[in-house]
Formats: structure tokens, C-alpha cells, sequence
């Protein structure tokens, strides 16, 4: 591994420190489009669905979490387009306000791990030596965890503390920081031997001035790339989590817990199980089609995942 | 040598800190385990004289210490609930979880393999793109989607396979497969970009200049040049496939490590909840290491370089 | 081509390994089952988790059985005979002549002598609650001695218990499986295997346990010395099925004989096997009631117009129809339909009223409403977490601004165990039948009420139902019980009952006669299925 990521490392070095003037944002756009439309159109949708679930009080048909015991477990139709569950609750009303906590657990925790693993690969990076062996001891240790039990005994430990959905936030963030610190460490350990960081030093600017200065910047392509592919996988654990029943707690809804709720009646009422589900899948392949459209024009040589 | 023993003594503080990690996480926070044990029916009196034969009045530093001492001798405590040795317990288990593992290694290899060699000699055709777009498809489907698909599927409405694990190998085909998809979307890309990066070298046109057949130039220099990633790949897959086992387990039935996790979860084990999660980590840590020092034996660079 | 050799071998030995199907022999009766998860140990004096095994390889002294028309009476099992004295303190048994363990050696008094014991000097026992009566015992827990002074033996087959006081329900607490006989030289020798191996756990039930794979399966065999008719399966074989969309599918393969309603959702019932499997659905009255339980510590729930409004607001009918199918009927009282004390005089006050709510919560002074919280264990059956989310709606209808809260199991009963939970909804399932094992849980002390978060506040109630279980008078301590019943559910308003529910199974057609546990619980005796 060791070999493997320094190698990587200088690569992306000449790269990384000329992207931003290679390409405008435009001209980024028509690249992508050209090589890889699959990706922008997955960016349109990821818009589509995040204004839907900002939007959702106003465009659902039925208002969150309304009853109707009289009917139960209807099939798709006129009155409601995917279906009622088992409260008779309008299953399209309950995915949209769902697509909230879904995306919020998808996003919140990359973020929280993306400036987690960004600061301390940073720190290792630039300063190496017993730091550096400390923090890359730490994220080996994160690393060996197999991420779904980890997250399981995170739970286990916070459920009783905190709302469900916190802890899903501190579960896929403590999980989820470790790999980004690996990537941050080694584009800095190959940025900090270049000229101009060389230079910068030589007149005797900050180390943290550098860091923030000089690498963070240049890590922010491969950040992006990160970042977009972080997301899938939260949500993805999410729904794992919440299918094996210690994810998030009803009544909060979100497509994980939905799935959960309705694998009973996957035959017989197929509606009530899949409606999430794919919606699961759309999202999460939206998110890798992007994260990969992303990295083929950012980042060529980034080879992590 | 002196880089494999240099590796396994990097191992130590790893563990080490796995170990720790898990005991804070799971022993600062005071558990209640005993009204758990006992359900409905308690006195008080029998919560504190329960509290007390479990050793959870103890203090915490102590606690630790002499879990330390016993997992090194291989005692990792005994479960709350199911009586008896959490050791005894998970080596029940883990035959299951290793069967279920290498066949879905299996699986994802064949695939994953196949796949990405049609995609590198069809590059950028429409069957390069379909099979990239199924890789990715692979990852992006929740494996509790995969598995219960499959089942109702291929057992319950095609009755080609068991509902469930029964003991058989091929009642493990339909839980391997739903385990392995993941990975073989993944080997495939690597095996693809591996193949692509090889085929494009000098001696490959050396090759087929002397009048070697593209199916045989692919498979005897290119596809052997290019497996080296993918061998690391899987060792890093040992990882996610841990936590695929957790799913399948449970709906396959399979009385793995994966469902002692859970099981351990649902009647807030404590012990045997540690003891799955560091027997676990341990497993995984010792296979990336195997898969580096394979690594360094298949690539001569390396091997020269040490 | 190498690759192709690969998977071709791979392909054949899965389907060489696969082919190795354990057939059983021509005509051998075996009944499969299904649970949702593994039980503990077979020990029954350290778990409270699931009584499957124990109910089924263990004998007790007497036995509970469940009559064609629902009511249930105690029959003797290993008990011959037996008196009881005038005091009702002591009770003289005999034992049957002709009961003998599983590895051939006979059940004697010194056995029943040594389970007892066990039951208070075992360190982690978790079943000393129902047995304390028994005198000596709290002696053995104090620490004082390790004889139980309460059981006395005559000889092998005579023995008596002594109890402390008078306690009327004890007969029907020997019958719970609580009070599962085990051999004392079993015990001596397995030590810590006994209740994890299974040939170390020797029973006088009708089957023994043969084979015991861990989280997976388990076999059960008939035990070839039992003193009944032998059992008629050949062979029980147990599967665990996590996965209760799995359990589902197996049934309907033939993977499972018979499935456990509970572990499937209602509308499945309804969609499916009402349909396709109508006579082969068989029900029992559940012995227990379902609560809705509102703290009397909470504000504004101390102000009795509050929970009798809160009583009125809840549609129980619906909740009833919608989560459970209406397999169930409504309760008005503490005790479950059609167990002993259940009287139809405390039934019918309580109406579905939630124009009466209103007006009771504006007479108390919350026209305008208040924030109630809703604790959910989150652990729990899907069917609670629904039961609160339609209280929810009901509630809010009458103005009271509810909201769910979940926690996770240990949280949970911590919570309740505090006294500070507010509001939640809890079932509870006789243990044995007789009014006291309720409303002792229940109302039988300040400690019981707060640590159930109830909080009754009338002291003079609960000494009554404290002294209640000692009234020698079968009549007359029936009336106290109904007329506590009265004052605290009618006139205190202290609990909101909702249903007692029925508990379905659906039988395969190679069963010919299932009978279920007598209270309706999940775990009941494999002896009672007769296979065609």
C-alpha cells in the first residue's frame, strides 16, 4: 500500500497543482458532457431531488405522516401514486420527506469526514515524522474496522444518548474520515516538496499558512471526487443500518427505514418495498456516475475505491 | 524476511488500538445489560446481585486490564446471554463466514475477471459500456436488495436453490453471489483499466508481431501483468465483505460471525458484541497483511527494492 | 482455456457437494419449525428469553391445559396427588411411580429437592421472583444458608413445600416454567455444560434434544423413557430465520409446519393465508392485555380528567382492525379476557369519545392542549411502534400536541424503570393464571408502580392488592380483585386497557392437531402437535 499511494502521489502532483487553470467551470461542463453525459445527467437529478425534499411540504400530495386507516395498503393509482403502507400513509408523500433524512445522512456525514480527514492528512502529511506515524496508525486502525460493524457498535453506544439520526451522523463520520485523511496525506506529502511550496517557505511563511494556503487548494479536486462518492456510500449505510432495524428510528422516515418496514410485503404488495428502494438505487448510482464523471476529468490518477 | 517480520510488528499497535477502541466504545458508556437479561420480571434485589456476578460493578481501568490479559490467552469473556465462552461461540461461527466469503471471493473473481476482460479488449464499444455501467449498477444496489431479490427469485419462485442455509455448499450459492456482486463490480473496473494501461505497452505489439492470437496475448502477458492490483483489491474487499456478511447472514439464515453480531446487538451482548467486532478486525487485518506480502512476492520490483 | 476449466469446477463441485441431501427415512414424521431467533440455553433457571425447550424436554409438577372451548384448568402431570392445608402454607405432594429422566434413571423427591434449591443458590438466576414465597428462600439469596427449608422430602416419591404466607396462585406458578423439574445428578455432574449440551441436559419431557447447532438449528428426538403417550413426531426440527420475509417464503415451501403469526405482519395473514391457507389457521386467546400507560408523575396526567380524557381519545377498535386484523377483542379492565378474574361486570364502561375528550380536557383547563411525549422501545415489535403512531393521530385529534420518541431497548426500560416515562404502551402476558401475577406487577407496591412508570399514588389500593393473594377465600378474593380492578382502571383511571389478542398460527397439512401454549405465548410444548 505504502508504495502504491506515493506513487499515486506524485502523479497527481504536476496535475493537481495546474488544474485550475487547464479548465474553466464552462469548459469543465463541455468536457464532461462530451466524454461522459451519463454524469451530468446524473448531476441534474441529484438537483431535482434535493429541491424535491426542500420542496417536500409543498409538493407532496398528502401532508407528512397523515393517517388514513381506511385505507390500508392500497396499490398504486389515481389517489395515491405509489401506494399506501400499512398505516395508509401516501408512500410517495412519505419518500419525499424521507429523501431529507436520506440525503442529510448521505451529506452531513461526508462532510463532517471530508474536514476531518482533510486536517489531520494535512498535519501528516506536512509534518511527518512522529505525527505523522501516530494519525497513520489511527486511520490504519479505523481502516481494519469492517465499516458496517463499526457502525453497529456506534450505535449500540450512542442509541441511548443521542436521536437516531445523530448518531448516524457520528457513526458514518468517525467511519467514513479515515480514507480521506490517506488521500489528503499523500497529495501533500508530494505538494509540499514542490517549488513554490519550497518557495513559500523560503520566505518564511507559516506552515499552517501553507497548508491552507497552498495544498488545501489543491486538494480540492480530489476532495470534490471524494466527496461525491462519500455520499452514495452513507446513504447506502444508512439503509443498511436501518434494514437491520439499529439505523434510523420511526417516526422519523427515511428510504433505509422504509425498506425495513415494508420487506414483509415485498411479495404480495411489491409496490411498498421497491418504491424506496429504487429510489435508493436511482440516487446512489446518480451519485457514483457523477463522483466518477468527476474524477475522470479532475483526477485522473486518483485510484482510491 | 526482515520486511515481513517489520509488517507483522506493525501490526501490534494496530491491534492494540482496535482493541482499546472498542472497549471505550463499548464499556464507558454504562449498558444496562441485566434488565435486558431479565425482561419483564425483576426486583431490584436480583439487578444488583445479577450487576454483581457480572463483574459490571468493577472499575473500568481493572476491567480493561483483565480483558487484555484474557484475549491474549484466547478468552474473550463469556456472553450474556447465551452462557457460555464468546471464543467458543465465534469459532462456531466462523467456518460458516469463511465458506460464505471464499465463495463469494470466488464468484466476484470469476465475474469481476470475465467482465473486465470483454470490457478492455471491447473498449469504448457498447459491451465496454454496458458492463461499466453494471459494475457501477453493483455498487450502488443496497445488498439486503440483492439478496432478497435472489431468494425470492431463484428459491422461492424458480426453486433452484434452498430458501436457506441448510449446511449444503449450494445453499451458499445464492447468499455468495448477492455477497460477491459488490466486488466483482469493483475487480472488474481495475481488472479493465489494468488491461488497457498493459495492452498498450511495447511488448505486447512484440507479442502479437510474433504472430500470437489476441485471445492468447490477453490472457498469457496481458491479463498476468495486470492482476496485480486486483490481488490487493480483495484483500482490501476482505473488509466490505465482513459487512456484507452481517445482511446475507441474516437473511440467508447462516449461522456465521455476521449473525452473532447481530444477535449480539439485539440482546445488547456486551462481550459478544467485542469479541465479534475484534475477532473480525483482527481477520481483516491479517489478510491486508497477507495480501501486501503476496503483493511483494508477485511484483519483482518490490521484491528487488526490499 | 483456463479460466473456463475454473468455473466449470467450481460449478461442479457445488452441485457434487450439493447433491448430498440428508433424506430422511420413508414415513418418519418429522415437524419442522421456525423461530425468529436461537434461544439461549435450555437452562431454564438462567433465561427468561424463550421456554420452547424447556417446556418441551422438562417436566413440571402440574400442567396447564388448554381446553377446546379456550378455558384452561391445572392437571396433575408428575404430580400424582397433592393436598393443601387449611392455613395454606403447606403442600403435600406425590409423585408419580413411573417418571423417568431421559437417561433412564428415576425422578424422585430429592430431585424436585435440588431443582428448588438450585433456583436461589445459582449466582446468576434470573427466576426467583415468583418463588420467594417458598419458605427459606430469601434466606438462600440473603446469603444465610444454601438448604431450602420449604421443601421437605419424606421419601422418593413424597415431599411437601411450605410456603412463607398464604399464596393462592402458587399452584399455577408450579405449573410455569419457572418450576421445570431437572435431575439433581445431572446437575452435579454437567455443572456449567448443563443447558448448553444438549446431551448434558437430561429431561423426563417426551423429547430430548439430540443436536444443537448454534444460532442455526436444533433436532429434537422422543425421550425413550417418557411415562405419557409417546409424542408423535419423530423428529422436531428447529431452523432459525432471522428474516422474517424468509420465514414467510419457507412456510410456504414446506421449510416450516407451523408459523408463528406474530412473527409476520397482519396484513400478510389477511392477504395471504386468510385466503389461500383458511382452514389451516389456528388461533388462541392470548392471555394478556395490551396498556396504554399514562404517568401520574407527568404533567398535566396527575389530573385525573386528563387520563380519563386520554382514555376516551384513543381509538382502540382501530388500532385493533388496522394493526392486528381485529384477531383480539377490546378490555375494559386489568385482567385479559378469559382468564381467571376477568369479569364482565368491569367490561363495557369505556367508550371511544373523542367529543367527550375534548370537553374533559377544556373542564381541566387544556382546551388549548399540551406537549405529551410518546416513548417507543425501539427494539420492540413494529406492531407497538404502530400501536403509538395511531394513539398518536387519536391525540392529536382531541388537541393533545403528542410526539413519538424512541429509545433503544436498555434506554427504554431504564426509562420505565425510573418512574419517568410518560407515556408508552406495553403488553403484558400471564405467566401463570391468576389475577395476582398482574395487578402485583402492576399495583403491588410503590416500587412496583413507579418502576413500571405508572405512579399510582393511592397507598391504601395498593396494600389491598398486596394483601389480596393471601385471602384463603377463593370468592371473596376474586371480588377484592375485581373491585381493585373497578377503583383503578374506572374510577382512578390509572391505565388505559386496550385488547387482549388472539395469537394466530398457521398449520401445514401434515399437521393434524397443534395445540398452542394455554396464555398464548410463542413458546409452547412440541408435545402438544399430533402429525398426520
Amino acid at each position: 500500500m505504502e508504495k502504491k499511494t506515493k506513487q499515486t502521489g506524485i502523479q497527481s502532483e504536476a496535475h493537481a497543482s495546474d488544474i485550475g487553470e487547464k479548465y474553466g467551470w464552462k469548459e469543465m461542463l463541455h468536457q464532461m458532457w462530451k466524454q461522459n453525459p451519463l454524469a451530468i445527467l446524473s448531476a441534474v437529478l441529484i438537483i431535482a431531488i434535493i429541491a424535491a425534499a426542500v420542496f417536500a411540504p409543498v409538493i407532496a400530495p398528502y401532508k407528512e405522516a397523515q393517517q388514513d386507516l381506511t385505507a390500508r395498503l392500497q396499490g398504486p393509482g389515481m389517489k395515491h401514486l405509489l401506494g399506501t403502507d400499512e398505516l395508509g400513509r401516501d408512500v410517495l408523500t412519505r419518500i419525499l420527506f424521507g429523501a431529507r433524512v436520506s440525503l442529510v445522512v448521505g451529506i452531513i456525514p461526508s462532510v463532517i469526514s471530508l474536514i476531518i480527514g482533510l486536517i489531520l492528512g494535512m498535519i501528516a502529511g506536512y509534518f511527518g515524522g512522529a505525527v505523522d506515524y501516530l494519525l497513520m496508525r489511527l486511520v490504519d486502525i479505523m481502516l481494519a474496522f469492517p465499516s458496517l460493524l463499526l457502525s453497529m457498535v456506534i450505535m449500540y453506544t450512542l442509541g441511548r444518548y443521542a436521536n437516531s439520526v445523530i448518531c448516524i451522523f457520528a457513526a458514518l463520520s468517525i467511519t467514513g474520515w479515515a480514507s480521506v485523511a490517506r488521500v489528503v496525506r499523500s497529495q501533500t506529502l508530494s505538494l509540499k516538496e514542490s517549488v513554490y511550496v519550497e518557495a513559500a517557505r523560503s520566505i518564511g511563511v507559516g506552515k499552517f499558512r501553507i497548508m491552507f494556503r497552498h495544498i488545501f487548494p489543491n486538494c480540492i479536486p480530489s476532495l470534490i471526487v471524494l466527496f461525491t462518492l462519500n455520499v452514495p456510500s452513507c446513504i447506502l449505510s444508512e439503509s443498511t443500518l436501518s434494514f437491520l432495524g439499529i439505523g434510523v428510528q420511526p417516526p422519523a422516515a427515511s428510504w433505509g427505514l422504509m425498506v425495513n418496514q415494508s420487506k414483509q410485503f415485498l411479495f404480495g404488495m411489491p409496490w411498498l418495498a421497491l418504491a424506496p428502494s429504487i429510489t435508493i438505487m436511482i440516487v446512489v448510482l446518480a451519485f457514483n456516475f457523477l463522483g466518477d464523471g468527476l474524477r475522470d476529468i479532475l483526477d485522473p490518477y486518483m485510484q482510491t475505491r | 524476511m526482515k520486511r515481513v517480520l517489520g509488517r507483522i510488528a506493525g501490526m501490534i499497535p494496530v491491534l492494540l488500538g482496535v482493541t482499546l477502541l472498542i472497549f471505550i466504545l463499548l464499556r464507558v458508556v454504562p449498558g444496562d445489560p441485566v434488565s435486558i437479561l431479565l425482561g419483564e420480571h425483576y426486583s431490584q434485589e436480583t439487578i444488583d446481585r445479577l450487576t454483581r456476578v457480572m463483574d459490571l460493578d468493577k472499575p473500568l481501568i481493572q476491567q480493561f486490564f483483565s480483558y487484555v490479559g484474557n484475549a491474549v490467552r484466547g478468552n474473550l469473556g463469556e456472553s450474556y446471554t447465551m452462557k457460555r465462552p464468546v471464543t467458543t461461540l465465534i469459532l462456531q461461527a466462523f467456518p460458516s463466514t469463511v465458506k460464505l466469503a471464499l465463495m463469494a471471493a470466488a464468484i466476484a473473481w470469476v465475474i469481476g475477471i470475465l467482465a473486465g476482460i470483454i470490457a478492455a479488449v471491447r473498449q469504448n464499444k457498447l459491451l465496454d459500456h454496458l458492463f461499466m455501467g453494471m459494475s457501477l449498477a453493483g455498487v450502488s444496489v443496497p445488498i439486503f436488495m440483492t439478496s432478497l431479490f435472489l431468494q425470492y427469485v431463484l428459491s422461492f419462485k424458480l426453486k433452484l436453490f434452498p430458501l436457506t442455509s441448510d449446511g449444503r455448499l449450494i445453499s451458499l450459492i445464492l447468499p455468495a453471489i448477492a455477497l460477491g456482486w459488490n466486488s466483482a463490480g469493483s475487480i472488474a473496473r481495475m481488472t479493465r483499466s489494468g488491461l488497457i494501461d498493459v495492452m498498450q505497452q511495447d511488448y505486447i505489439d512484440t507479442a502479437k508481431a510474433k504472430g500470437l492470437t489476441k485471445a492468447s496475448v490477453i490472457l498469457k502477458h496481458a491479463l498476468k501483468n495486470s492482476m496485480l492490483p486486483v490481488v490487493t483489491m480483495m484483500a482490501i474487499q476482505l473488509s466490505s465483505m465482513m459487512s456484507g456478511a452481517v445482511i446475507t447472514e441474516s437473511i440467508f439464515s447462516i449461522p456465521g460471525i455476521g449473525r452473532l453480531a447481530t444477535s449480539a446487538i439485539q440482546n445488547r451482548d456486551m462481550p459478544l458484541l467485542q469479541g465479534t467486532v475484534l475477532f473480525t478486525t483482527i481477520i481483516v487485518i491479517i489478510g491486508n497483511l497477507a495480501a501486501d506480502l503476496l503483493y511483494s512476492v508477485l511484483d519483482p520490483r518490490i521484491r528487488r527494492a526490499v | 482455456m483456463r479460466l473456463k476449466s475454473v468455473i466449470t469446477t467450481i460449478l461442479a463441485a457445488a452441485l457434487v457437494l450439493g447433491s448430498a441431501v440428508p433424506a430422511a427415512a420413508d414415513g418418519e414424521k418429522i415437524l419442522k419449525l421456525g423461530w425468529n431467533k436461537d434461544i439461549q440455553t435450555m437452562d431454564v433457571h438462567k433465561t427468561t428469553d424463550n421456554y420452547a425447550i424447556p417446556l418441551s424436554i422438562f417436566d413440571r409438577l402440574l400442567e396447564v391445559q388448554l381446553n377446546d372451548d379456550g378455558s384452561t384448568e391445572l392437571v396433575n402431570s408428575i404430580a400424582n396427588e397433592y393436598s393443601i392445608s387449611d392455613d395454606g402454607l403447606v403442600y403435600s405432594f406425590t409423585l408419580r411411580d413411573d417418571v423417568k429422566f431421559s437417561d433412564g434413571t428415576p425422578l424422585t423427591s430429592a430431585d424436585v429437592e435440588a431443582t428448588f434449591t438450585r433456583m436461589f443458590t445459582l449466582e446468576d438466576s434470573v427466576q426467583t421472583d415468583f418463588t420467594t414465597c417458598i419458605k427459606g428462600a430469601q434466606d438462600i439469596l440473603d446469603g444465610k444458608t444454601d438448604q431450602l427449608e420449604g421443601i421437605q422430602v419424606k421419601d422418593d416419591l413424597n415431599f411437601d413445600i411450605v410456603l412463607e404466607t398464604p399464596f393462592a396462585g402458587f399452584l399455577s406458578v408450579l405449573a410455569t416454567p419457572t418450576c421445570c423439574i431437572m435431575s439433581k445428578a445431572n446437575l452435579e455432574d454437567a455443572g456449567s455444560d448443563f443447558g448448553l449440551v444438549p446431551e448434558k441436559t437430561i429431561g423426563s419431557g417426551a423429547y430430548m434434544v439430540k443436536e444443537w447447532v448454534t444460532n442455526d438449528s436444533m433436532t429434537l428426538v422422543r425421550n425413550p423413557y417418557y411415562w405419557g403417550e409417546p409424542g408423535s413426531a419423530d423428529e422436531v426440527h428447529i431452523k432459525v430465520y432471522p428474516e422474517a420475509a424468509s420465514m414467510n417464503m419457507a412456510f410456504q415451501t414446506g421449510d416450516i409446519d407451523i408459523l408463528d403469526c406474530d412473527f409476520i405482519d397482519a396484513a400478510i395473514l389477511e392477504s395471504t393465508y386468510k385466503t389461500a391457507y383458511a382452514d389451516q389457521i389456528v388461533s388462541v386467546n392470548r392471555l394478556g392485555t395490551y396498556f396504554f400507560m399514562m404517568n401520574t408523575k407527568v404533567e398535566p396526567m396527575q389530573d385525573l380528567k386528563v387520563r380519563k380524557a386520554i382514555q376516551m381519545a384513543i381509538d382502540r377498535q382501530s388500532i385493533l382492525d388496522s394493526i392486528f386484523g381485529g384477531a383480539g377483542v377490546l378490555v375494559d379492565g386489568l385482567y385479559p379476557a378469559g382468564s381467571i378474574g376477568f369479569t364482565d361486570e368491569n367490561q363495557g364502561w369505556l367508550k371511544y369519545d373523542p367529543e367527550g375528550a375534548k370537553a374533559l380536557l377544556a373542564e381541566a383547563g387544556y382546551a388549548d392542549g399540551f406537549d405529551l411525549e410518546l416513548a417507543a422501545d425501539s427494539s420492540a415489535s413494529e406492531n407497538r411502534m404502530n400501536i403509538l403512531q395511531i394513539a398518536q393521530q387519536n391525540l392529536q385529534d382531541v388537541g393533545i400536541n403528542a410526539h413519538i420518541e424512541s429509545y433503544d431497548e436498555s434506554s427504554w426500560l431504564a426509562k420505565r424503570k425510573s418512574g419517568e416515562m410518560s407515556c408508552f404502551t406495553s403488553p403484558w402476558t400471564l405467566d401463570y393464571n391468576d389475577p395476582s401475577n398482574l395487578i402485583d406487577t402492576f399495583f403491588g407496591s410503590p416500587e412496583a408502580t413507579k418502576g413500571r412508570s405508572i405512579n399510582y399514588e393511592d397507598t391504601d389500593v395498593m396494600a389491598r392488592v398486596a394483601a389480596a393473594s393471601s385471602i384463603v377465600d377463593e370468592d371473596e378474593r376474586l371480588a377484592e380483585y375485581a373491585a381493585l380492578e373497578k377503583k383503578i382502571v374506572e374510577e382512578d383511571a390509572a391505565v388505559l386497557p386496550l385488547f387482549s389478542l388472539q395469537h394466530q398460527y398457521v398449520i401445514s397439512d401434515r399437521v393434524e392437531h397443534f395445540t398452542p401454549h394455554w396464555a398464548g405465548y410463542s413458546d409452547f410444548n412440541v408435545y402438544g402437535v399430533t402429525m398426520k
